[in-house]
């Protein structure tokens, strides 16, 4: 239970709210970072959990020492697991405050911070200079991000020549449900996601050479139905009723039916790009 | 020794051949003379068969689990042992000629069993103890002085005992059962239960209310709805009493688990139809579903290689209910061994049922072996309270531990209320002598109370012999018709 404790925030963000301010990057950090959503993911902010963080980073085979950025890096679950089990330097940027405060008291428990460490910042502008990485780990986040070409030109300047970069993202290879079309399907991952297709185009574009593609579609259909589970389990004890906005709940729902209908039906899935400058 | 007896089990895997080595070695008896004998593991078919060879009698085989790949999968469940308080006998024979408690055994008591009598109201064709309405071959019924001292003998044992439940023959028939309930409630057992038919609730206006002043919780047996399934197991049809006795115990207040012994090719089809029943039900806070015991007067036809098994009810249970529950949502109870005893909560607020499961990490605090860290070990003793023989649904202390596991997953208050109304759903398999495996029975958390004092654990005390001697001695101390004799 990482992420629980706080009893008092049990309802859903409003994400609608959020989004109508028109700042999708502070809609997700907001959302990420709400209790109540990762108490929802149980922990586990992408497909697979730590299971497909390992699996990311023996694709681009990381090394004890490498200097690894974790772009989007929430509260430095997968930064901490890359100093930890690979001996990696790890640096974190991540948009939400919030989560990057969790980040840091996490690596000092953990007694890392002399090779961890969190930043707040935008992953259209990181914040480090050029070459400053052998390695680049971004794990279901780009597919959020509105400029994704800027992004992942952001990705390839701060590596160094021959760096390379695991990306872990949903993939949409059919058309979806319009359920999975609105402001909660964005921030859940889905909204603006590529097929695969698309995110070989997309790192070609930016000058990085793909060299494997590994698919997850499994662990998106465990994640669907744990979330599913939450859910229903928040609605049963009556969260839905102590909710700033009671339909948030009913909207989750319905959200994660049509991606779980999506994931069997071959439309959703999740996969580990990895790629080379 | 750690596990029971059963640390083998880690060393080989290869559960899914159908003719592989051996599982495990464990000892096992002759269920023809009670020999104890050496005995194997073995996975057929993908099942777990326990095998031994009498020298005077043969072969005996019985499968003992129906899921070898489960089986060797939840070992990682097995909590290392605790001891009783105080244990009554010595190591003479070897297990399990010692019981009572003697200092090989592996675990303390979770529930004591007290037996008041062998006479009963009706007359089970799958009874294991062997009860019934007729004179009763060395039948016997205890004074209320006798089970005061048992109790105190459990209470020397235990400390603080948690749980015992009342039983027999048919304890309701008993003319002095609500003192002995009394009593047991004066030594500050929190969880009094009376196992019961139910024929006297529906019956007796006053006895529902009478169990409700003592704050008693009833373990009422309920094999299922259809005539074919009651005639079966007991008879005769007894719908329309069962259905009374539940209707008293909700207008008195009085909290109800349903105990359903569940026979292959009899009532698995129903196992949905009895946690659908009980999760709407006003009194019932939980199902118990057990598999039939082929001793004591066992009366159908079975092969011990047919034998229902937990997994068996599990799946029925996950098939029938597929909205409600996984197979994986039904979680070992951790102090006895993993293969004997599996809960699960199901929390419900009218419409939808979602197990504890889904929304805690039940096993990753349940799992003793592969562990890394414990995030918070008031959790832990809170889940192991909750997945134990001593807990009943909707008793204080259950309601207690599942607040305790609200709170550590950030349920507000306000909210803890629902979560404590936790529906609880309990796969549990006795073993009979085909079945035996002394290892397992090591670990054993329940346990019937003599009138000596001892403590034998259940499945011993149903098969290799002590619940015959217990009947003898008792039928000398009492004039075999149920009225106490002169001592």
């Amino acid at each position: 239970m990482s992420a629980t404790g706080r009893p008092d925030a049990v309802a859903l963000p409003a994400v609608g709210e959020l989004l109508a301010g028109g700042d999708v990057k502070a809609c997700c950090a907001a959302v990420y970072e709400h209790p109540a959503v990762r108490w929802l993911l149980g922990g586990e902010l992408h497909p697979g959990g730590e299971a497909t963080t390992r699996r990311a980073l023996e694709l681009i085979g990381v090394r004890p020492g490498e200097r690894l950025l974790d772009v989007a890096s929430g509260i430095g679950t997968s930064a901490l697991l890359a100093a930890r089990e690979y001996g990696c330097l790890v640096a974190g940027v991540e948009y939400g405050e919030g989560a990057v405060v969790d980040a840091q008291r996490a690596a000092d428990a953990a007694g890392l911070c002399d090779r961890v460490g969190f930043i707040v910042g935008d992953a259209g502008a990181l914040p480090f200079e050029d070459g400053q990485f052998e390695a680049v780990l971004c794990e279901c986040s780009l597919c959020t991000f509105q400029d994704k070409p800027r992004a992942i030109a952001e990705i390839r300047r701060v590596l160094q020549p021959n760096g390379r970069l695991a990306l872990s993202d949903v993939v949409v290879d059919r058309p979806l449900p319009p359920k999975l079309d609105g402001a909660l399907a964005t921030v859940a991952c889905i909204g603006k996601a590529l097929s695969r297709d698309g995110y070989e185009d997309l790192l070609a574009g930016a000058g990085l050479r793909p060299t494997a593609i590994e698919s997850r579609d499994e662990d998106a259909a465990a994640l669907a139905e744990r979330i599913n589970d939450r859910l229903r389990g928040a609605r049963v004890l009556g969260l839905d009723r102590m909710a700033e906005s009671p339909v948030a709940i009913e909207e989750a729902i319905e959200l994660v039916r049509a991606a779980r209908w999506a994931i069997a039906h071959g439309a959703l899935g999740y996969a580990i790009f990895a790629a080379t400058r | 020794m750690r596990n029971g007896g059963q640390d083998h089990l880690a060393v080989n895997s290869a559960a899914s051949t159908s003719a592989g080595p051996p599982l495990g070695r464990t000892q096992s008896i002759c269920p023809r003379c009670s020999a104890v004998l050496d005995a194997e593991l073995l996975v057929r078919d993908g099942r777990v068969v326990l095998s031994r060879e009498c020298p005077d009698h043969g072969e005996f085989e019985a499968v003992v689990y129906g899921d070898a790949d489960r089986y060797l999968e939840i070992q990682r469940f097995n909590k290392p042992g605790e001891s009783p308080r105080e244990r009554q006998t010595e190591v003479a024979h070897g297990c399990p000629r010692d019981c009572g408690i003697c200092p090989e055994h592996a675990q303390h008591t979770c529930l004591g069993i007290i037996e008041v009598n062998t006479a009963c109201n009706l007359d089970c064709p799958i009874c294991f103890a062997d009860s019934g309405t007729g004179p009763q071959e060395h039948g016997y019924s205890l004074s209320l002085e006798q089970v005061e001292s048992m109790l105190d003998a459990f209470v020397r044992a235990e400390g603080e005992p948690e749980a015992v439940q009342l039983s027999g023959g048919e304890p309701s028939i008993h003319p002095e059962i609500l003192e002995i309930l009394a009593a047991a409630k004066r030594r500050d057992i929190p969880l009094v239960m009376l196992n019961t038919n139910g024929i006297r609730l529906a019956r007796d206006p006053r006895f529902a209310p009478a169990l409700a002043q003592l704050r008693v919780h009833v373990y009422l047996q309920f094999d299922g709805f259809e005539e074919a399934t009651q005639l079966a197991m007991r008879g005769r049809s007894l719908t329309a009493e069962k259905l009374q006795a539940l209707d008293r115990c909700a207008e008195a207040g009085v909290s109800v688990s349903l105990a359903a012994a569940v026979e292959r090719g009899v009532n698995e089809h129903e196992v949905g139809a009895i946690i659908g029943f009980g999760i709407e039900h006003p009194a019932v806070t939980g199902v118990f579903f057990q598999p039939v015991t082929h001793s004591g007067r066992f009366r159908l036809d079975s092969d011990p290689l047919d034998k229902l098994t937990n997994s068996d009810v599990i799946v029925a249970i996950a098939e029938q209910l597929p909205e409600w529950f996984r197979a994986d949502d039904f979680v070992p109870v951790p102090c006895c061994s993993p293969s004997c005893r599996s809960a699960t909560f199901a929390l419900y607020d009218g419409e939808d049922v979602v197990p504890l499961t889904r929304l805690v990490d039940v096993e990753r605090y349940l799992d003793y072996v592969t562990n890394r860290a414990i995030p918070d070990l008031d959790v832990r003793e809170a889940l192991e309270g909750l997945w134990s023989a001593k807990a009943a649904g909707g008793s204080a202390r259950v309601a207690e531990r599942l607040e305790c596991v609200a709170c550590a997953t950030a349920i507000p208050a306000e909210l803890r209320e629902v979560a404590a109304r936790g529906f609880m759903v309990v796969v549990q398999d006795f073993q009979d002598p085909y079945t035996l495996d002394i290892g397992k029975l090591r670990k054993c958390c329940v346990s019937e109370i003599t009138p000596d004092g001892r403590l034998i654990p259940f499945c011993a005390y149903n098969s290799v012999g002590y619940r015959e001697q217990v009947r003898v001695e008792m039928s000398r101390a009492t004039d075999g018709n149920g009225r106490e004799g002169r001592r």
